[in-house]
């Protein structure tokens, strides 16, 4: 028997919804059901926009690309199926692994240096009363539009920029020639990115050291502990779990860096020396024509930061404590 | 009002509000074409212009006029367009880009209606020279709707300030416009804390300044000869030297805040290989006295062929609305679109014959003819720059290693070469 059949009857059920049920011959169990399926289309038609948007925006296109990969197609003639040769081309593309070492140097110095000041500033910013107005603050960035953002930076890292002239002087040397030196131009994008991301990752530390229970603090403070083993025994390995997500998240975004070589540098130059991934991606498929190289490229960026975060995922287990 | 009647009303309402909303305003008795183009919103306004005035003398065609702003994403844009049947029905081509899309199959063959009775342009009212990029076997895909040679713009202020007591243009009409006349000239103005020449970086630039010192880039049958002529290597070192020490500024790495069209009215400059459309700058500027032009400068002080630019107008191979889509493109390139658009704050050189005088007319900059000398004898992009997409960019990047000193002009020009040969086997 249905248990449910008997913990239900109609009058109750219908006084709690302010219903009434004219139909006694149905039996409570159906009527559920009938609720449940009638929840299910509402349940299809909240999700059907999204669904249908990830399908044509993100889905079908993904599909397309993999199907393009395999096939020669400048954008204009017919497409033809080439096997592997676009992958062969491409791996043997000095700028494919130009623009790979130039994303992973991006990633390695960017996640890192980022996320350090970033929870710098968060533990910095915790003990302030005017923490809202600092948090406006380095959160502008992010509401920024990061074409303004990079045309503002390439006007301070001019050669004859007064804060770059100055700075200089300062200490001593001649101004360096950040955009267009192609030693100097990686890492001023690199500073770019962490003064852009900086932000974001700010609210996301101060959430979680907000979210730390002051007991925690108060009983290592009764063991003895000082405010240095505090902040390494106790708040950053309860820190790790928003450490790990937020370095997974910006190694992803560096992998993703294009709008800051395209409009800083100047489309990846000089000389390469800024051209990253999905600019080569770009590149390709929108300059070049080439949508099938262009596609390939696309995978081995989808392989690269596959392997990346399943390789984090990996090493999280030493360093990442889940409890409380 | 009865329930229904209310019904019925509102979806009477209903329907006119979105079919109002959707439906041409002149789609009962117009036809429309689409047009697009790249351009700066002075170009713009006199686009619209003319437009506004074609749509005066042709009632029956609406054309909607759908500009980009940025070359790069103007042709990103328009090959998205292309590939899914929704490109406009006229549309420029930039003349790095024309062969692609001609090779491509996509445009309009244009010589049975321009050969036609009721054609206001003809094939021959324009130069064989500019069209080498847009004809295949034996069809003509699309003109130079106008051209822009790089004429050496001068500024007179600057060469005053540096001691300078000769006119480049008036040397020129003398026949003695020499590579060493510059050369003295430049000295002159870096001593006086000036740039001496500053040029844009991209084929026009350095191709000729290969050919303007007597070299050979291309040879007849399209094969890049540079690499293996002595003149030509000797040239591009010449080049990069300039860069090296300063005496040659690139246009393209000058900060948006200090341009180089700023610097040049700013009397920072002392040459400037550019179009006519800096007519415009030196105009606003408000000092358009101060400037002249002259051709390159040359080893025997005798004009040699040098660059001219050009932008492509073409018509979309898919068009539902050919003959008024052909009507508008011939009004766009033919003389009186011309005369038009290129009249009055004009930005290029007519691409057509017989229409001389727009350049002339107005006596500005006083050298003016030098712009027409310079189309006469000029050559567009090669063919084959003109078709591999990339390929440009390429040369301009192993042109930045010679200029940088990574590679020497010989080794440079030889990497040129094999990406050309390479370029032409892809093709």
């Amino acid at each position: 028997m249905n248990p449910q059949a008997q913990s239900f009857t109609p009058q109750s059920e219908g006084a709690g919804l302010g219903v009434s049920f004219k139909n006694p011959g149905r039996s409570p169990a159906k009527k559920n059901a009938s609720w449940r399926k009638k929840d299910n289309y509402w349940g299809y038609l909240f999700l059907g926009p999204q669904t249908i948007g990830l399908a044509i925006f993100t889905l079908i296109p993904f599909v397309m690309m993999v199907g393009l990969s395999f096939s020669s197609w400048d954008g204009l003639g017919p497409i033809s199926w080439v096997g592997l040769t676009n992958f062969k081309s491409q791996l043997h593309d000095p700028l494919l692994w130009r623009s790979i070492t130039n994303t992973l140097t991006i990633g390695f110095i960017t996640a890192p240096v980022g996320l350090l000041i970033a929870l710098v500033l968060a533990v910095a910013i915790q003990q302030l009363r005017l923490r809202t107005l600092y948090l406006l603050m380095f959160f502008a960035p992010i509401v920024t539009n990061t074409i303004a953002v990079a045309t503002i930076w390439q006007q301070i890292l001019r050669k004859d920029s007064l804060l770059n002239t100055r700075v200089s002087h300062l200490f001593g040397f001649s101004p360096p020639d950040w955009l267009f030196n192609p030693h100097l131009a990686l890492i001023a994008v690199c500073i770019v990115i962490i003064w852009g991301s900086l932000g974001l990752n700010v609210v996301i530390f101060l959430a979680g050291l907000e979210s730390i229970s002051p007991s925690v603090i108060e009983a290592a403070r009764i063991d003895g502990a000082g405010p240095v083993q505090i902040f390494t025994k106790i708040r950053i390995p309860l820190l790790s779990p928003v450490i790990f997500f937020s370095i997974i998240v910006a190694v992803i975004s560096s992998m993703q860096t294009f709008d800051v070589v395209y409009v800083l540098t100047s489309n990846g130059g000089p000389q390469d020396s800024t051209r990253t991934l999905v600019y080569h991606i770009y590149d390709l498929g929108f300059v070049r024509n080439d949508f099938g190289g262009s596609s390939a490229a696309a995978l081995i960026l989808l392989v690269l930061s596959l392997f990346l975060t399943l390789t984090q995922f990996a090493f999280q287990k030493r360093f990442v404590h889940y409890d409380s | 009002m009865k329930r229904k009647g209310k019904v019925a009303l509102s979806i009477g309402v209903a329907a006119s509000v979105i079919l109002g909303g959707i439906m041409p305003v002149h789609a009962a008795s117009k036809t429309t074409v689409v047009f697009s183009t790249w351009g700066a919103p002075s170009e713009l306004l006199r686009y619209k212009q003319f437009i506004a005035n074609f749509e005066k003398s042709n009632p029956s065609i609406n054309v909607v006029l759908q500009p980009v702003a940025d070359y790069t994403q103007y042709h990103a844009k328009l090959l998205t367009e292309l590939a899914t049947g929704k490109a406009p029905d006229v549309f420029y081509l930039g003349d790095d880009k024309v062969g692609k899309y001609v090779q491509a199959g996509v445009l309009m063959p244009l010589n049975s209606m321009l050969n036609s009775s009721s054609s206001t342009v003809k094939l021959s009212d324009f130069s064989p020279s500019l069209l080498g990029s847009v004809t295949r076997n034996g069809n003509v895909y699309g003109v130079p709707n106008d051209v822009n040679p790089d004429a050496w713009w001068y500024d007179k202020t600057v060469l005053t300030k540096a001691g300078i007591t000769d006119d480049p243009a008036t040397l020129a009409a003398q026949g003695k416009w020499t590579t060493a006349a510059y050369n003295a000239m430049a000295t002159k103005i870096a001593a006086a804390g000036a740039t001496p020449l500053m040029a844009y970086h991209y084929w026009g630039t350095y191709w000729a300044w290969i050919t303007s010192q007597g070299g050979t880039v291309y040879d007849k049958n399209g094969n890049f000869v540079a690499n293996k002529n002595p003149v030509s290597v000797a040239a591009i070192a010449t080049l990069a030297k300039m860069v090296q020490d300063k005496t040659m500024a690139i246009a393209d790495d000058q900060p948006s805040g200090d341009s180089s069209d700023n610097q040049f009215v700013e009397h920072k400059v002392g040459f400037y290989p550019e179009g006519r459309y800096v007519i415009g700058t030196v105009s606003a500027a408000g000092s358009k006295d101060s400037y002249d032009i002259a051709p390159w400068p040359t080893p025997s002080g005798k004009a040699a062929p040098t660059d001219v630019a050009a932008s492509f107008l073409a018509i979309n191979g898919k068009t539902k609305v050919k003959d008024a889509a052909f009507k508008f493109w011939s009004a766009y390139v033919g003389k009186a679109g011309q005369i038009f658009r290129l009249s009055t704050g004009g930005n290029a050189v007519p691409s057509i014959q017989g229409v001389d005088s727009i350049v002339t007319s107005s006596k500005y900059p006083a050298h003016a003819q030098t712009f027409l000398d310079m189309v006469h004898i000029g050559y567009t992009n090669a063919a084959i720059e003109a078709t591999v997409p990339g390929l440009s960019d390429d040369i301009a990047k192993e042109m930045r290693a010679i200029y940088a000193g990574t590679d020497t002009a010989q080794a440079g020009l030889d990497k040129i070469a094999a990406l050309v040969t390479a370029a032409q086997k892809k093709k």
